[in-house]
């Protein structure tokens, strides 16, 4: 059996700015990880649908248009309706006020823009290390 | 002078530098004469205003009038948005870049399921004729210039919602002033095909692309029918000779096209413009901004065949480089700011649009929109920069880089002609694997401190040392809410039975390959929906992404 960790990334609702997600794609793949990216406009039934398919190990979601609020509340009602529990990663422009509320929801690790490739491989490690 | 710091005069550090420019062109320790080749100031430069257009793209530039700052408005709804407008309006300013909000951009209503959470938050909604009419409030659509950030098939709908508005007001279409940016490709995040082709088919958006050149081009003179895009390509991590490469191609293609339908290319060119990114590299912007201007001039003159010098004349507007800013430190984003406001200054710009430094945080305040106005006052008002047309042309050094860029982004075009123009480099994926490629790179330079970043990889500081910012607050549910409700009241107050022949006349216009602006205008008076009109547009082409 492989040890290697799969993650589901995504984008999700109407923002198409994907220079962060692409790159996270990139630098987790070079840290080890089997990175299972879906592209854009996804909704959380999609996310949730093939993340369950795929097995992965956690989810992670890019946001630069301040739909993270809205977006990751659906993406938890869902994963519950599903009975999916894995540790969701959010990154992207997220206010500091914000990102606490995300963490709150349940959220496992907040990835700010601007982060060194070194430093997400081992925040999202941190995240998979815990029990979600 | 202390003793200690006398010690270390005496056995200078050495820092160890990257001598390259941010497009990796190497720069000289020095540049003489010789650097410029045959450099002949009458050919290469000119006159500003006057073929090559190396100086300016106008004889007085910035003596005459500073450039342009317009002032992006566009939130929650189209009346806070007019009132904003209001507002601004008796402070002096009459040009507006009316941001849109996402689910308005691809050409949703404010209550379709798919808008959920998005109404308002990064721009206006227009979802009907009179939400149009609510943003022009007070004023003519001659009186007031907005600039809309839209495409097609969107700024089809647009379009006609402008149309229909000035027809209302009486105000002449030959009179009707401002913006469509109506660039097919690049409105949406720059890279990934997949926001042109996720909700309407590609040849449709290309068709009314060229539909709302041609009703432009015939009806209304002064309304500028393309801004083409460069910014948001740039802003996917590309460098400026791919930026300069990648826009110029994707403007001559849809020229091209605008040609095949028989417009008159010393016509349609007069009013098509760039929007384009101003990064951190101060010298090679500069450089690129003249390179572009005489490469487009040359092409227009001698590819295109058009003889109207007004058509051989590259305008353009800046916007300062959001990849440029960060989120640590975020205040020293003004001082980026400021560099690249003086870049584009150099480069002459006719608008410029500074990012606020808290964009790395969340969408701008007011606060923070003051201060980026304010830094380019200062640059316009106080420098004195201004003052002079070109002040670096003839710099050996700017004049070499500008030589050099130029040749560099003509290879470039002359690469995406080898591979069929520019839109079949998006179709088939070329663009994006270089998009892609400048991702990583980026990514790695950073990583390995190939490039300094103050605040992220150099001269960091620990968070809590941060000083806190204020933050835009973002009401979406009650946004969505009240646009939920404006939108049955609309529905349920119109005329069933003309709104089905207007809905029918759409399928029928599109089958026939008529143009769509003024069925489009016809629908919409009937009170058809911005929703209505693009799930019409679908229909017509047996197309569905739900």
């Amino acid at each position: 059996m492989s040890m290697q960790k799969r993650i589901l990334l995504a984008k999700m609702g109407l923002d198409c700015h994907d220079t962060g997600i692409v790159t996270v794609a990139q630098i987790l793949r070079d840290a080890g990880y089997e990175v299972v990216y879906l592209g854009l406009h996804n909704d959380a039934r999609q996310v949730v649908k093939v993340a369950t398919e795929e097995d992965v190990d956690a989810i992670g979601i890019s946001f630069l248009s301040g739909q993270h609020m809205t977006q990751v509340r659906r993406l938890f009602d869902e994963m519950r309706r599903a009975g999916l529990a894995v540790p969701v990663i959010c990154g992207g422009i997220i206010p500091d006020e914000d990102a606490r509320a995300l963490r709150e929801m349940g959220v496992a690790e907040v990835i700010p823009a601007g982060t060194l490739s070194a430093e997400v491989a081992r925040l999202v490690a941190g995240s998979l290390a815990e029990p979600a | 002078m202390s003793a200690k710091g006398a010690a270390a005069g005496t056995a200078r550090d050495h820092e160890e530098q990257i001598f390259e420019t941010g497009a990796g062109i190497d720069i000289n320790e020095m540049y003489r004469p010789d650097d410029v080749g045959d450099f002949d100031s009458a050919r290469d430069l000119g006159e500003p205003g006057e073929f090559p257009f190396t100086r300016g793209p106008y004889p007085g530039m910035y003596r005459e009038r500073i450039w342009t700052r317009r002032f992006q408005v566009g939130f929650g709804s189209p009346q806070e948005t007019n009132e904003r407008i209001k507002y601004l309006h008796g402070q002096g300013a009459n040009g507006f870049v009316i941001t849109i909000d996402l689910p308005t951009s691809y050409g949703f209503d404010s209550d379709d399921p798919v808008a959920d959470g998005e109404v308002g938050v990064t721009g206006v909604p227009i979802s009907t004729l009179e939400d149009m009419e609510t943003l022009y409030d007070g004023f003519g659509p001659d009186a007031v210039s907005y600039a809309l950030s839209i495409r097609p098939p969107v700024s089809s709908v647009t379009l006609a919602m402008l149309a229909a508005v000035a027809e209302k007001k009486n105000v002449p279409f030959e009179k009707v002033i401002g913006t469509q940016q109506n660039d097919p490709f690049y409105q949406m995040s720059g890279g990934p095909l997949q926001t042109i082709t996720q909700f309407f088919p590609l040849d449709g958006t290309l068709r009314l692309c060229v539909d709302n050149i041609e009703f432009i081009s015939k009806n209304m003179p002064r309304l500028n029918w393309m801004v083409t895009n460069g910014y948001n390509l740039r802003e996917t991590g590309v460098d400026a000779i791919q930026d300069g490469a990648f826009s110029l191609g994707h403007a001559f293609a849809i020229y091209r096209r605008a040609r095949e339908r028989g417009l008159d290319v010393n016509l349609f060119p007069r009013k098509a413009s760039f929007f384009l990114s101003c990064s951190i590299d101060f010298f090679e912007e500069i450089a690129k901004f003249r390179a572009m201007r005489r490469l487009y001039a040359k092409t227009m003159r001698d590819e295109f065949g058009a003889t109207n010098p007004e058509c051989w004349r590259l305008r353009f507007s800046v916007q300062s480089a959001g990849n440029t800013l960060t989120r640590q430190q975020p205040q020293v984003n003004i001082i980026r700011a400021s560099v690249e406001a003086m870049a584009a200054v150099f480069g002459g710009a006719q608008s410029i649009h500074l990012c606020s430094y808290d964009e790395a945080h969340g969408l701008p305040t007011e606060e923070s929109s003051r201060i980026a106005l304010r830094t380019q006052q200062v640059i316009a008002y106080e420098s004195g920069i201004t003052k002079t047309i070109d002040p670096l042309g003839g710099s050996w050094y700017v004049e070499s880089l500008t030589n050099r860029m130029e040749a560099e982004i003509r290879a470039r075009l002359e690469d995406i002609d080898r591979r069929g123009g520019m839109i079949d480099c998006i179709r088939e994926g070329w663009l994006e694997q270089q998009i892609n490629g400048a991702r990583i790179k980026n990514q790695a330079d950073l990583d390995s401190g190939r490039r300094t970043l103050v605040g992220v990889n150099r001269f960091t500081i620990a968070p809590e040392d941060e000083t806190p910012l204020q933050i835009h607050k973002i009401k979406a549910d009650v946004w969505g809410a009240r646009r939920a409700e404006y939108l049955r009241d609309y529905r349920a107050g119109r005329d069933a039975g003309k709104w089905a022949e207007a809905m029918a006349r759409i399928e029928l216009a599109w089958k026939a390959g008529d143009n769509m602006v003024p069925v489009l205008m016809d629908a919409l008076k009937n009170k058809a929906t911005m929703g209505e009109c693009h799930e019409a547009m679908r229909q017509a082409q047996s197309w569905s992404f739900r």
